[in-house]
């Protein structure tokens, strides 16, 4: 990974030197991960759960998406979803959606600088 | 060959499952583990069941996530325990849950270890590896006990018998020098056995009790050791002086079989002590060396008393030919060999029919 690439990277908001530790060091891991994240369906299914008020969908996409975005060290969207999970499971909806453009920001953050990789 | 490795492979606890619903997690906790166990994966606790059910021999671990669509983690936990899977192979909770309740079910349930992602690799690593070696372990340590516990069982079976075999040599040892065979201490033994299990004299007696009298009546002759052979094998009628010889062999065999520490440690040996004694006192007191009368005599005592005559009755001895069966039978019933406790003859005679077919010609 050269310089440049680890750059873009921490701009999206990727604690690249957390993830590469957790991937014992395999920057061709964390890489493939990466790209894995951006096709991952749960991100999907959380803007359809939110958007039909779907409580329980909801849950299980932050929820997925949390765990996610932790093992992979995408630090600011794992705080966003983990504090979004605990409004959701104490049933402060409004809460939760008021929280919909911070997590749809730095998601786009990071898929983005992800996405400029594959070329 | 190279299917004997892979099948030598699969029969060890070798096995690393991580059931989890997400591909990234999956590759991670993958690429961690690798480098030590086979690693399998299940994308749902149906799946992962199903594999547990085929291969639980293999498994050293289960690595767990809690939240999946479907079949939930405590779901899978709760099937698990279930079907006993849990007391043989650790499994791990790997969840970015916070919420303390379903932590505490999941320990509840018989979890070993939950781990909180975002994982730190060489945590979870040696949190599950120091498990999985304590397991493994475990198994080997009961593995070892049972069998040192079958060997012991084993050697024990062996001491039981070298001993009944040394008595038995020694008992009947003493019979060839009075010419007779081997046959008689045998035939003593199996008539007291029946007699005390199927007659009402056996009453208030274990089995092993009457194992071990029925082993000790093999030794009721064994003063004769110090009776000369002039005595013992006289064919004629023994003068007084003779016989008062002759019956020193109930004192001798008592305090022979004293002089013998290991026996004195043996179950039967207060048995073997007393018949040794006693096995020509007679129920009207007129037997000896003691002249016990009546219930003074043990019960053990008696049976050998009487099975020892019977014996000697039915038999050619070097002073006598063998009586039929008829003459045997009257001579008994009548006290001509001395009296003996009524409830003893009538048990005697309930069992005789049986015990008859041990004198079939030949044997004798």
């Amino acid at each position: 990974m050269n310089a440049e690439t680890k750059k873009r990277l921490i701009e999206g908001g990727v604690d690249v030197e957390g993830a590469l530790e957790r991937m014992l060091g395999s920057e061709t891991l964390l890489l493939s991960l990466l790209k894995k994240f951006v096709k991952d369906g749960n991100y999907e299914k959380w803007l359809i759960s939110m958007d039909a008020r779907d409580h329980e969908g909801a849950v299980e996409a932050a929820h997925a998406l949390k765990g996610i975005s932790g093992n992979l060290s995408i630090t600011e969207l794992y705080r966003l979803f983990s504090k979004q999970v605990e409004e959701l499971r104490a049933g402060r909806w409004e809460e939760a959606q008021a929280m919909r453009p911070q997590i749809m920001e730095a998601y786009e953050r990071a898929t983005g600088a992800i996405r400029e990789l594959e070329t | 060959m190279s299917n004997k490795n892979c099948s030598e492979k699969q029969e060890r606890e070798d096995t690393l499952l991580i059931i989890d619903d997400d591909e990234i997690n999956r590759e991670i906790l993958y690429h961690i583990f690798a480098p030590y166990y086979v690693i399998e994966q299940a994308e749902n606790g149906e799946k992962g069941l199903d594999f547990i059910d085929a291969n639980v021999e293999r498994l050293a671990a289960i690595l767990l996530d809690v939240m999946m669509p479907g079949m939930n983690g405590i779901q899978v936990l709760n099937h698990l325990k279930e079907s006993g899977v849990l007391d043989m192979v650790p499994v791990f909770l790997i969840t970015a849950e916070n919420s303390d309740k379903v932590m505490e079910e999941a320990y509840q349930l018989g979890v070993m270890d939950v781990i909180k992602k975002p994982i730190t690799p060489y945590i979870v690593l040696r949190r599950v590896q120091t498990v999985i070696e304590l397991f493994q372990a475990r198994r080997r340590l009961s593995s070892q006990v049972r069998m040192q516990q079958e060997n012991l069982l084993a050697q024990t079976e062996k001491i039981v018998l070298l001993n009944q075999g040394m008595i038995e040599a020694l008992a009947t040892a003493i019979e060839f020098r009075s010419e007779e065979s081997g046959n008689h201490v045998r035939r003593i033994h199996d008539i007291t056995e029946c007699m005390l299990s199927k007659t009402p004299m056996g009453e208030g007696f274990s089995q092993e009790e009457i194992q071990d009298i029925a082993l000790a009546s093999i030794l009721h002759d064994v003063g004769k050791i110090a009776v000369p052979d002039s005595i013992l094998n006289k064919p004629g009628r023994l003068t007084p002086e003779e016989f008062e010889i002759m019956k020193t062999h109930t004192i001798q065999g008592a305090d022979l079989l004293d002089h013998i520490p290991q026996l004195r440690e043996h179950n039967s040996y207060r048995y073997a002590y007393d018949i040794a004694r006693h096995h020509h006192e007679r129920w009207d007191g007129k037997g000896y060396p003691d002249g016990l009368v009546g219930d003074e005599i043990s019960v053990w005592a008696q049976v050998v008393s009487l099975a020892d005559v019977y014996d000697a009755l039915s038999c050619k001895r070097v002073y006598k030919d063998a009586f039929p069966r008829e003459r045997v039978l009257s001579m008994i019933r009548n006290g001509e060999c001395g009296v003996f406790n009524p409830e003893l003859l009538s048990s005697f005679f309930s069992v005789e029919e049986e015990l008859s077919k041990l004198y079939v010609k030949g044997e004798m």
